[in-house]
């Protein structure tokens, strides 16, 4: 869906993105980064909002940056901020949005109501939107990036503001537009649960740079093979009794062990080992990788550089 | 979720051309100007000075049957429109000063009544529309469709210029059709033709950079009164320093031309010394021109330039903060 080169962007000698290159194939792909690290301007700049310094590519099958306008037919794209145009009404504001992709005045009407219906606003689309909730807002947004039926959906902070229900129902509407539709999604957000609930593959960004591109199945497999263990009282001599035995330990906040590298095979040695020191092991799972772990390990590491 | 609900359905319609869409923008606008009754009612009351020029016109056409209304006509050009030379014309020989009385009636219709209305109208108006968009960030949701500045700046300009055209084209345009109408015959056309284009072309030049300007002033600030404010000021203080310049006190350089004219002494005031620091009056100057009916002496070159001038660095400057606002 989106393969770009080399991007770069200054503003006013400061880099907000670095020779950023990534391929983001079909499917939900969540981006993520801390703030500032340049997830609205890598949006931005692949809408043709933001003119970049450098960098070349194709999106939707179309080239980038020569033909951003083409882009915008094909990519229904919901902003992060807060905007509405003053003094609509949710419908007209939606038809308005299908209007300028290029619907016809009426077709873009009955499609704002399909695409209202779908979004469950109710009798609300008749109310002028600067009376609406955030939430509301949300929604409306997410309708006007839907209403000309894009092939692509770039999603900025989706879910902000939401109630758990509301929340929850987005999720729902994005996945099935994946799943039944074909839509490709890419989703910014700084919500790690709504990337594990839906997401196929993530990117995370860190200081103007692409980071990890991974998918979400392969991103929670650990480098090496550790197991999980969870044990009754006191587990320092264990711990002790590990370390000496050259293996790695992590002790995690609720007392808990991680420990590698230690295949299935080997587990035997551990076993031994609780014997020796007389601690009990209640459970012994192969560990996973956590997104909150990767997430805040890639920022913190490249702090440190 | 509603009965008929189906939940999401795919769209594979015909799309209409790039050219068109900002007509959508301009028509999202005037809807909601139209809203508004305050506009509704000053629209209408814009269309009431009509009625001056139409007597005019309509006391012009029926003197060919009722001789006294030529007097009336020939009062109304040599009084209030300053034309003594036109009114004896038409005296001595009405239908050759049929073009001239009428473009003389409705330049005048043009340059006072709706000249002001236009300021007016403008400055309630155009202030609003990229301010607006400015406070609440629409302009993200313009500019993430396949739109480009142009076609925005165009769309927001069309809602001006419909209302603008509401009160100054149309109306004018009127004025045309009734002396078609009220005439002897129909061979009037063949001497009046060009008075429709005079029309348009007058509107043009009314239109377009007072609508840049009003543009410009709403791109650069999200409080719209600002612009509003800015807009008035422009207008008020031009007129306001061109009248004192041109009409009083000596400090201000040769301002007053004298000659003897068979013995006697004549005073002419320079109308066009200060004319570029007005608006209204370097409008009127141009305007005055494109009726064929400019008294001054003047060249209207300055003021075409200062015109072209306003509307081109006015849109650069519009174009320029929008690009500038996307940026961030």
């Amino acid at each position: 869906m989106i393969q770009v080169r080399n991007l770069v962007k200054r503003y006013r000698g400061v880099e907000a993105l670095r020779g950023v290159t990534l391929e983001v194939s079909d499917g939900i792909t969540g981006l993520l980064g801390p703030n500032g690290s340049g997830k609205s301007t890598l949006i931005k700049s692949l809408l043709g909002l933001v003119k970049t310094n450098e960098g070349q590519g194709t999106v939707v099958g179309k080239e980038w940056p020569g033909q951003v306008r083409e882009i915008r037919e094909l990519v229904g794209y919901l902003p992060e901020d807060d905007c509405y145009i003053a003094g609509l009404s949710g419908i007209e504001s939606v038809a308005l949005m299908a209007n300028l992709s290029g619907l016809p005045k009426t077709e873009g009407l009955r499609r704002a109501h399909e695409i209202c219906d779908f979004c469950d606003f109710g009798e609300e689309r008749y109310r002028p939107v600067e009376s609406y909730s955030t939430g509301m807002r949300q929604k409306l947004k997410f309708a006007q990036a839907l209403v000309h039926d894009p092939p692509l959906l770039i999603l900025d902070e989706p879910t902000t503001g939401l109630d758990p229900s509301q929340r929850e129902s987005m999720l729902r509407r994005i996945k099935t537009l994946h799943t039944h539709y074909g839509k490709s999604v890419l989703l910014s957000t700084h919500i790690l649960p709504d990337v594990k609930a839906i997401c196929d593959s993530v990117i995370i960004m860190v200081a103007g740079t692409v980071k990890v591109v991974d998918t979400l199945e392969n991103l929670s497999r650990p480098i090496h093979p550790t197991q999980h263990v969870m044990v009754l009282g006191d587990s320092s001599r264990l711990v002790q009794r590990v370390r000496e035995n050259g293996l790695e330990v992590e002790v995690e906040c609720d007392g808990n062990l991680r420990i590698s590298p230690l295949e299935s095979q080997r587990v035997g040695l551990l076993w031994q080992l609780a014997a020796e020191t007389d601690t009990k092991i209640r459970r012994l799972v192969p560990a996973m990788n956590s997104l909150d772990k990767i997430f805040i390990d890639t920022a913190s590491l490249s702090e440190v550089r | 979720m509603p009965i008929h609900d189906l939940g999401y359905r795919p769209w594979n319609g015909e799309k209409c051309g790039r050219w068109l869409r900002p007509r959508f923008i301009a028509a999202s606008g005037i809807a909601l100007v139209w809203r508004r009754k305050w506009l509704r009612l000053m629209l209408m009351l814009a269309w009431l000075p009509i009625f001056v020029p139409a007597i005019g016109i309509f006391a012009f056409e029926y003197s060919s049957t009722e001789p006294q209304m030529l007097q009336f006509v020939g009062n109304l050009v040599g009084g209030p429109l300053q034309r003594p030379d036109l009114a004896m014309q038409l005296l001595a020989d009405p239908d050759s000063a049929r073009h001239e009385v009428w473009t003389l009636l409705i330049m005048a219709f043009f340059r006072y009544p709706q000249l002001s209305a236009m300021v007016l109208l403008v400055g309630l108006i155009a202030p609003m529309l990229i301010s607006y968009d400015l406070r609440s960030r629409a302009y993200l949701m313009y500019f993430s469709r396949p739109l480009n500045v142009i076609d925005y700046m165009l769309g927001k300009a069309s809602v001006v210029w419909f209302f603008l055209s509401m009160i100054v084209t149309l109306p004018a345009l009127i004025l045309y059709l009734i002396g078609v109408m009220l005439s002897p015959d129909l061979s009037v056309v063949q001497q009046t033709w060009d008075i429709p284009i005079r029309i348009l072309s007058a509107s043009v030049v009314l239109l377009v950079p007072t609508t840049i300007v009003a543009m410009c002033y709403s791109a650069h600030t999200s409080e719209s009164r600002y612009a509003s404010f800015s807009w008035f000021a422009t207008w008020i203080l031009g007129f306001v320093a061109y009248q004192i310049l041109t009409f009083m006190g000596t400090n201000f350089g040769p301002r007053r031309r004298r000659e003897f004219v068979d013995g006697l002494l004549l005073e002419s005031i320079d109308y066009d010394r200060w004319r570029l620091l007005s608006p209204y009056h370097a409008l009127g100057k141009v305007q005055a021109s494109i009726f064929g009916l400019d008294t001054t002496p003047g060249s209207v070159v300055p003021s075409v330039l200062l015109l072209i001038a306003v509307t081109i660095v006015g849109a650069w400057l519009v174009r320029r903060k929008i690009l500038a606002l996307l940026s961030i």
